[in-house]
């Protein structure tokens, strides 16, 4: 059989057909091919909650919170105090004495597992005006939405972006979350020392690295080593494998002049840290992450409501730090409920999730991501961290 | 087919066949290379013990170095001594080797006997040891009196301290610091003329030129038996080595010493500009170049030349980071292919080569340019002239110059232009390569001109160079000459030239592989080739005059 051409009326129209057929096939042959999507991935170096502080404390006029062991110390009489202190003057806190500190409950309960075992006086926290973060809810002044409860607002030290931030406001004048405390950098220590709970942020489908309208964002837990250069920084560019199954949420965002941000979601990430470790359950979490100019390092903040359940599983794994730490788990238990701000309870109207921000930092990376279909393991311990939530 | 058709088709196979082999070249006769004593490597030594004792045996501490005299450590071997504080390594090395083979935990293994009583002397057991061990050392069979004496140093430790392993350890050490086994020597059959090697030391020369270690027990029973004496044994042995995996040691160690090597170690750059680059980026970039050059010569048996233009590596996770691509494994190696157009092409743009020829803070064109012609061409660079006036390149605006820029005299002061214009237009090729390797677009923030210049050929990047280099006549010229200098141990410039060029068309004629040029090397009687120093009588001087 044979083919016949088609044919076009008209001898002028069939000679701009060819033409116009041939322009696009030269335009189709010496365009340059579509570039392959890439990828950017990224590493946590170093992260913190976002703790916004001045010289003078003026965030806070309380003053720094009282901890379990002084709550517990004042408790003693003169002569049980004379045996926990040397010479009567300076207190020991060496690893007998912590204990008692916690396990200060009528029928001596561990308070940071039994909060409600004792009441302590309330927690001092945050009354300053200004604050790192981002706002969750929307609004200016904190009024309630259908996903958050009446609370009240922070300024960006900018003065520019109204921030909802509780957990600042929880943990702004615990002397260890704040810039010399203990338990954050030691948290820090811990995992970059052991290599555990370490965060890697996998960035898909990245046409340009400086400038991409759509880009999928997903967490995951290392399970490789980490490796430092001799000033102690995380050497770029290693190539990391991740923890099967158990984290990998994914997120949409977008890179716009090298600063990458993502559209709100459900996130999990680990947490390690002060020999614990645990899942941060966030809902709305975002992240805006700047990326150096010659993509080795970034930096930047991750927000959103963690849920209070999620936040007191660590804070209670880690009770045997509270002394250093200093701060009173009954009255903790007590303020994190009361300033929860996130994602009110359908039956009561509690909120249960607080604001929350933290800023880190990361260093280039690869990610090595699971092949194959996760083992029943593996989708087991997904689905208790979904259950967890 | 007809038969008289087939009867010209055959003598037309037979005539093409003679012409073929009438055409192909012969093979010269050379004169051989004066016996040597040649001092053991430090490699030589450590794979010795191991194949002696096992890998469980730890070799703690250096022995010093062999002084390279010569393009390859091989031939300055033949000239080396021992001072005194070198034998005190070895005798100190002996003895923790001798300590860890009577160990409780390695003397079942390692011991072929039990002593009658662990607390006496027991001389059938200690020369039953000895006598193995010795066997392997010596690459000979002890004779009755070496044995004699080694077996009676053990005995009388044993008797001294009641204890027949602590004897054994002296008898052990007396073995690992004889000179019958740090030296390997050429000996000579007595009875033979012209002078020829002994069975023992051909299968030595065998054994550390394919093997780099002591021959094994098959070895060495075949030259006691005398098969290494005619060519039939030989060419028997030399297969059964050639077809070894522990080919890859010899190859290894002729690469490692044709590239200088031995500057890995302690290769360091200034951690402030090259954070990534720790000792143990310096340790895989090594055994990158190593797995890469014996992957394509001895496990695909490739041509040569395609080293220098391969895109076929293998990456550990240490040298992921230097060059910031993903790794497969993350513990141990894989192998990596770069992509297609990538920078990354021939061994000559891998990380380990670029790092070490290089200063610690930053590149360097010309040292590199030297390397590529020095190592890879085999040409001779001078030295710059002792009045060299070094400042124009130190003073601290020219530092923060990009590479070109800062070497510009180079090309425009006559007294430098005539050297640096054989190394220079290579080294600027390899300009997208940092000091340590790492890739980059940008020298002291001006966009990197990597074009250059190899022997009229330009190319405008290092993917020129490498096109360059794997069609450089003398890529594969150089490496002949090379293997047959560290085959003889000699200089090759007298007495193995015609046998190198011999061996470079028969390199050429079997597609430039390695396999083939060895086999053609460890086939030659050339190579088991000696010749007697002439020695100048007074009457021969007075005949003379």
């Amino acid at each position: 059989m044979k083919h016949r051409a088609v044919a076009l009326p008209g001898s002028k129209q069939s000679a701009a057909y060819v033409v116009i057929v041939a322009c696009a096939l030269m335009l189709a042959a010496c365009a340059p091919a579509p570039k392959a999507p890439a990828k950017l991935a990224f590493v946590v170096e170093a992260w913190r909650t976002a703790v916004y502080q001045t010289e003078y404390m003026e965030e806070c006029p309380d003053g720094i919170a009282i901890g379990n062991d002084e709550i517990w110390f004042d408790s003693l009489s003169p002569a049980e105090k004379d045996k926990w202190t040397t010479g009567g003057t300076q207190q020991v806190l060496d690893l007998p004495r912590r204990p008692q500190s916690y396990l200060r409950g009528p029928q001596q309960e561990d308070v940071c597992w039994s909060p409600t075992a004792v009441v302590d006086p309330p927690m001092r926290v945050v009354r300053g005006r200004y604050s790192y973060g981002m706002n969750l809810d929307g609004t200016t002044d904190g009024s309630p939405t259908p996903k958050s409860c009446a609370h009240g607002k922070f300024t960006d030290p900018d003065g520019k972006v109204a921030v909802d931030n509780q957990l600042y406001r929880l943990m702004g004048c615990v002397y260890g979350y704040r810039d010399k405390g203990y338990l954050e950098h030691h948290a820090n220590r811990e995992r970059q020392d052991e290599s555990q709970g370490i965060i890697l942020i996998d960035v898909d489908g990245v046409d340009d690295a400086r400038n991409d309208p759509a880009v999928q964002v997903r967490f995951f837990l290392s399970a490789t080593p980490l490796y430092f250069d001799t000033a102690g920084h995380i050497v770029p560019f290693s190539t990391y494998e991740t923890v099967r199954g158990r984290f990998g949420d994914t997120v949409k965002g977008r890179i716009v002049e090298g600063v990458l941000e993502t559209d709100p979601a459900d996130v999990t990430l680990p947490v390690y840290g002060n020999d614990a470790a645990a899942d941060m359950v966030f809902r709305d979490f975002r992240i805006r992450m700047e990326i150096a100019q010659d993509g080795t390092r970034a930096k930047g903040l991750w927000a959103g409501y963690q849920t209070v359940e999620s936040f007191w599983d660590y804070i209670q794994k880690v009770q045997h730090n509270v002394p250093v730490g200093q701060y009173s788990c009954p009255a903790m238990y007590v303020a994190a409920h009361d300033l929860a701000d996130g994602y009110p309870d359908p039956k009561t109207g509690e909120c249960t999730a607080l604001s929350s921000a933290f800023e880190f930092e990361a260093a280039a990376a690869f990610i090595k991501l699971p092949s194959g279909s996760p083992s029943d393991e593996e989708r087991l311990a997904k689905q208790l961290t979904m259950a967890g939530r | 087919m007809p038969a008289s058709t087939a009867r010209r088709l055959a003598m037309l196979v037979a005539a093409a066949a003679f012409c073929i082999a009438a055409c192909a070249p012969k093979e010269p006769q050379v004169r051989g290379n004066r016996p040597q004593l040649r001092l053991l490597t430090e490699d030589q030594y450590r794979n010795i013990i191991q194949d002696v004792f096992g890998p469980q045996i730890a070799i703690g501490g250096a022995l010093d170095p062999i002084l390279r005299e010569e393009d390859l450590v091989a031939v300055s071997a033949g000239r080396a001594t021992v001072s005194a504080s070198g034998f005190e390594k070895f005798a100190t090395l002996g003895e923790g080797i001798a300590r860890q083979v009577v160990d409780p935990a390695n003397r079942d293994l390692l011991i072929p006997c039990r002593p009658r009583r662990a607390d006496a002397r027991d001389d059938a057991c200690a020369a039953e040891t000895l006598g193995r061990v010795g066997k392997l050392l010596y690459r000979r069979p002890l004779s009755g009196a070496e044995l004699q004496r080694a077996v009676e140093t053990a005995g009388a430790g044993a008797a001294r301290v009641g204890d027949f392993f602590e004897g054994l350890t002296y008898g052990l050490s007396l073995l690992l610091v004889s000179p019958h086994f740090l030296f390997i020597a050429d000996s000579l059959r007595d009875e033979v003329s012209p002078p020829a090697l002994t069975g023992y030391a051909k299968a030595a020369r065998l054994s550390f030129f394919l093997w780099n270690t002591t021959p094994d027990e098959a070895l060495i029973d075949a030259a006691t038996r005398g098969e290494l004496d005619d060519r039939s044994g030989l060419e028997r042995e030399a297969e059964r080595l050639l077809k070894s995996p522990r080919l890859v040691n010899g190859v290894r160690a002729l690469f490692s010493d044709m590239l200088q090597f031995e500057k890995f170690v302690g290769l360091s750059k200034d951690t402030e500009i090259y954070p990534a680059f720790d000792p143990q980026v310096a340790q895989d970039a090594r055994e990158q170049l190593l797995r890469t050059i014996t992957w394509h010569l001895l496990d695909q048996d490739e041509d040569y030349r395609r080293l220098f233009d391969t895109r076929v590596t293998f990456m550990s996770s240490a040298l992921g980071r230097i060059y910031r691509v993903p790794v497969e494994d993350t513990v141990g190696w894989s192998r990596y292919e770069f992509p297609a157009g990538d920078m990354r092409a021939g061994i000559q743009t891998l990380a380990g080569f670029v790092a070490l020829h290089s200063h610690p803070g930053r590149s360097s064109p010309t040292i590199r340019g030297r390397a590529v012609r020095e190592l890879l061409l085999c040409q001779k660079v001078p030295d710059p002239p002792a009045n060299t006036d070094f400042s124009k390149f130190n003073e601290p605006a020219a530092t923060n110059l990009p590479a070109r820029d800062r070497l510009k005299v180079h090309s425009t002061d006559a007294t430098c232009a005539g050297c640096h214009r054989l190394t220079d237009p290579i080294g600027f090729a390899l300009e997208n390569f940092d000091g340590a390797g790492q890739p980059r677009t940008r020298d002291q923030g001006a966009a990197i001109d990597a074009s250059g210049a190899l022997d009229g050929t330009e190319f405008t990047d290092v993917r020129g160079l490498s096109g360059a280099l794997s069609e450089h006549p003398s890529i594969p010229a150089c490496l002949v000459q090379r293997v047959t200098s560290y085959a003889l141990a000699g200089t090759g410039e007298s007495f193995d030239m015609p046998w190198a060029n011999y061996l470079a068309e028969v390199f050429r004629r079997d597609g430039y592989r390695l396999r083939p040029l060895l086999a053609s090397i460890v086939g030659s009687p050339n190579f088991y080739a000696v010749e007697l120093p002439v020695v100048q009588t007074a009457a021969a001087e007075e005949s003379h005059r």
